[in-house]
């Protein structure tokens, strides 16, 4: 029988949630189990309520389940608000004096830890009772803290190991329905969040120079990418305000160094005018947009697809650029090389499309993580031209991308303007180079499009296709499992290239199918009315979720069910 | 040896006749000449306005970039190469109302690089409203009643975040402005020129002749740089008398020295090492 069980560690930010969750997560994989987890938090650091929600499978997972086997309340609180997600033989450890109720485990987690040595190792006794309620041998987590603590001073491997075999020994003996055999076969993948995956395909993409401004959900991604410049050749810089931070790299790129910034949709909204300006200077740039939920602040901490038309039309005028979505991390960490590589190779911006979720989530990254053996370059110097004194920054030539030299990197001059401009770069209000340095820029869109991989289908032949794009990728493709099992005949289709339109590719497939819906966490469809621009063709309906939630499959069931009665 | 002439260009010149830029322009150049700097060493940045056209009337390489954000974009460059010498030509306006954020931050990472605010107390581009730094009472189109709000002091602001190399010039300055700009780019880190301008298309009030009965150089006056309470008072006095040249000099680690970055040489040349990044990988 399948492995499909999920843990909700919940309690309140601050207590710990999140060192369950991680001990919890590297003891699956390194049974090589599979598991996907939902970071669930509130905008504050203390208090609230916050929750970790583990799936844990031998099949592959990319979304969350919304029922839960085992509830982990660090608090009273926390039990009262989500023991109704329990399924009907779910328990629920709980830290409680007195009688329990039916599904509680009642587990004196505090005094448990005091007796390790420590109300610190609270988090340990109460991974160690996950595991035990769970069966798996306590032999991994103690492999596991020992990696970890091995090298801190005093009692506090100890303590550590102590309070998971206190835990563990707690629970033993309870019978659980979902506990099972451990197989202990090798690891599946990576265990990697959205974020992570990014700042390392950063590194993949050879970025030299990144700078930010603090922002949920985006944040994550420097703060891997700092914690590896020590090692790498990379510098990354707080800035004063996201326009500080995207005029930073639109400078350090043009200087010659790759450069990317992270933000969210508010500080993507600032970064608006230096996107504009890497773009008439055709200088590249890469920015993340790591999506939740607007306008405004909106919901500072949670998830959405709400800044896809604005990403597309993002800037004054027009101007070719890359958006690229990634649905996993091991997506994220291909495409975020792809874009360093498009925006280098095009001299235009690429915008990565991700959201709270993907940054957030914990995954099995089932492909293997390769950094390129060789970074391409696209720049030239003197050796590469005829009269160094005679070069032309911006150039006409018939792809539309001009041999781009470095300034103060030999004779040629390098002159760029945000003023529109000649050939040799400086500002010029004749009307003759406007349209010719309009029509330079945009006569990279063809090539840019034939950059464009075609959309992931599922079971592409069936009668319904279901599209997306983004994190929700996981949910999809499982609501499309879970309907054919129930005789439906639907596919899913995965959009990750999503501008320059890939119009005829999408055309082609959804040409085949009777009906398609798309699925999106907006609240207009913003994918379906991309898709109904670009290729005439319009979607039969639209499964949205707007509330700042990821998406269970079992809302797609029932949303393309509704459709269908 | 680099000449003045070295620096001479064809793209046509388009400030009023009598600007008080063509003289910050002139001393640019001889100071660039007097350091050996030749064009294809120099990396002009500027934001937006009549100031900010300044690079493209020099041969040289220049990125003209958006209104206020030349230091950010200064910044991002130096990051990426720290042998990069970099001017930054900016106005009142550019640097010190749009790029007021970028301004007090440059300073506070202490960029090594030379900022020239072009500051004529008056927006001339966009025709003659007031600026940060125009006088409290100035009549403008815009401010008919005249200016209400304070005056914008960038030499105090600048002294306060601890900026190593604060200096007034003045358009009109000639020898005194070059020495000034040469100063400023020996300076390790950052350096700011504010140069006093007339503007003689919208500012009626802080013309040449005012300007010439008020000015005097520092360092004529025996004016000791290393004392910041006086650089500091220095700073406050604007009227009768107003004070050029470098009120104040000290030597503090620079941004890309205090990033650690300098010992391997620049970033932009560093090399990718795929093997090391795939034992990151390989060990998630």
């Amino acid at each position: 029988m399948a492995i499909d069980i999920t843990v909700k560690i919940a309690g309140e930010a601050g207590q710990g949630i999140q060192t369950v969750g991680d001990l919890l997560s590297l003891v699956c994989q390194k049974a090589g189990l599979y598991l996907m987890g939902i970071n669930d938090f509130e905008s504050r650091i203390r208090g609230g309520y916050s929750f970790f929600q583990l799936r844990i499978s031998d099949r592959p997972v990319y979304a969350p389940c919304p029922e839960v086997d085992l509830l982990v309340a660090l608090n009273q609180k926390s039990y009262d608000a989500y023991h109704r997600e329990l399924t009907s033989e779910g328990l629920s450890l709980i830290d409680i004096q007195g009688e329990p109720l039916a599904n509680q485990v009642a587990i004196p987690i505090d005094e448990l830890a005091a007796k390790a040595g420590g109300k610190i190792a609270a988090n340990t006794v109460a991974a160690g009772a996950c595991l035990g309620l769970l069966g798996a041998p306590i032999q991994i987590l103690e492999g596991i803290l020992t990696d970890r603590f091995q090298n801190k001073p005093g009692n506090v491997l100890e303590m550590n190991l102590s309070a998971a075999r206190l835990g563990f020994d707690h629970v033993r003996d309870i019978g659980f329905f979902k506990k099972f055999k451990w197989k202990m076969e090798s690891s599946k993948g990576a265990l990697i969040d959205g974020s992570r995956a990014i700042a390392l395909g950063a590194l993949a993409g050879d970025c030299r120079i990144a700078s930010f401004y603090p922002m949920s959900p985006a944040t994550g991604v420097m703060t891997h990418l700092v914690s590896l410049a020590d090692e790498f050749p990379i510098v990354v810089e707080q800035a004063e305000d996201e326009i500080a931070a995207v005029n930073i790299i639109v400078g350090a790129s043009f200087a010659g160094a790759r450069a990317m910034t992270s933000t969210s949709g508010g500080g993507f909204c600032l970064m608006t005018e230096g996107l504009g300006l890497a773009a008439i200077t055709e200088t590249p740039i890469v920015i993340v947009n790591a999506q939740r939920p607007g306008p405004a602040t909106g919901l500072p901490t949670r998830t959405a697809q709400g800044d896809l038309m604005f990403v597309i039309n993002a800037s004054q005028d027009e101007f070719p650029r890359f958006v690229l979505a990634p649905g996993t991390p091991a997506e994220a960490f291909e495409i975020t090389i792809r874009a360093f590589h498009l925006s280098e190779k095009y001299q235009v911006p690429a915008i990565i499309l991700a959201d709270q979720t993907l940054n957030d989530s914990i995954y099995i990254a089932e492909k293997p993580l390769a950094a390129p053996q060789k970074v391409e370059r696209f720049i030239v110097d003197d050796s590469r031209m005829e009269s160094p004194s005679d070069y032309r920054r911006f150039a006409v030539t018939e792809s539309g991308v001009s041999p781009r030299a470095l300034p103060c990197n030999g004779k040629a001059l390098v002159i760029a303007t945000g003023n529109e401009h000649r050939e040799d770069g400086h500002t010029s209000e004749v009307d003759s180079d406007r349209i010719t340095m309009m029509n330079k820029r945009n006569a990279k869109w063809p090539a840019m499009l034939s950059e464009m991989l075609p959309p992931e289908t599922d079971h592409g032949e069936s009668d319904i296709l279901l599209v997306g794009w983004g994190s929700s990728k996981g949910a999809i493709r499982e609501s499309a499992d879970l309907l054919r099992k129930q005789g439906v005949s639907v596919g899913a289709v995965h959009m990750t290239d999503l501008w320059p339109f890939p119009a005829d590719t999408v055309k082609k497939i959804l040409e085949k199918c009777n009906r398609f819906f798309v699925v999106e966490q907006n609240s207009t469809a913003q994918l379906g009315r991309l898709i109904r621009e670009q290729t005439g063709l319009a979607h039969n309906g639209a499964i949205l979720k707007y509330d700042g939630r990821p998406f269970f499959p079992s809302e797609i069931v029932d949303g393309l069910k509704r459709y269908l009665s | 040896m680099v000449t003045i002439q070295d620096f001479d260009c064809s793209y046509e010149n388009n400030w009023c006749p009598g600007c008080g830029n063509f003289g910050i322009l002139s001393s640019m150049k001889e100071a660039f000449a007097a350091l050996d700097l030749p064009p294809e060493k120099l990396l002009l940045i500027s934001g937006i306005g009549q100031a900010a056209k300044t690079p493209h009337f020099l041969k040289c390489n220049l990125f003209h970039t958006l209104h206020g954000r030349a230091l950010a974009i200064a910044t991002g460059a130096k990051m990426a190469n720290h042998e990069l010498t970099i001017v930054v030509n900016s106005g009142d306006g550019d640097c010190y109302g749009e790029g007021g954020n970028h301004f007090m931050n440059a300073i506070r990472r202490n960029v090594n690089l030379t900022l020239l605010v072009h500051n004529n107390k008056v927006y001339g581009l966009t025709k003659g409203q007031a600026s940060p730094t125009s006088d409290i009472g100035m009549v403008t189109k815009t401010q008919p009643h005249g200016v209400i709000a304070e005056s914008f002091n960038p030499l105090a602001i600048a002294l306060s975040l601890g900026a190593g190399f604060v200096a007034r010039g003045f358009s009109g300055g000639g020898e005194q402005l070059t020495r000034l700009i040469q100063a400023g780019m020996k300076h390790q880190g950052f350096s700011l020129i504010d140069i006093a301008q007339p503007c003689v298309s919208f500012n009626k009030v802080n013309t040449h002749s005012w300007y010439k009965k008020r000015v005097y150089d520092l360092q004529q006056e025996n004016h000791r740089t290393d004392d910041f309470q006086k650089a500091l008072e220095l700073s406050f006095l604007w009227g009768d008398r107003i004070p050029t040249g470098i009120l104040y000099q000290k030597k503090t680690p620079s941004f890309t020295e205090r990033l650690g970055i300098e010992k391997d040489g620049p970033i932009i040349r560093r090399k990718y090492d795929p093997l090391k990044l795939q034992k990151v990988l390989s060990a998630l």
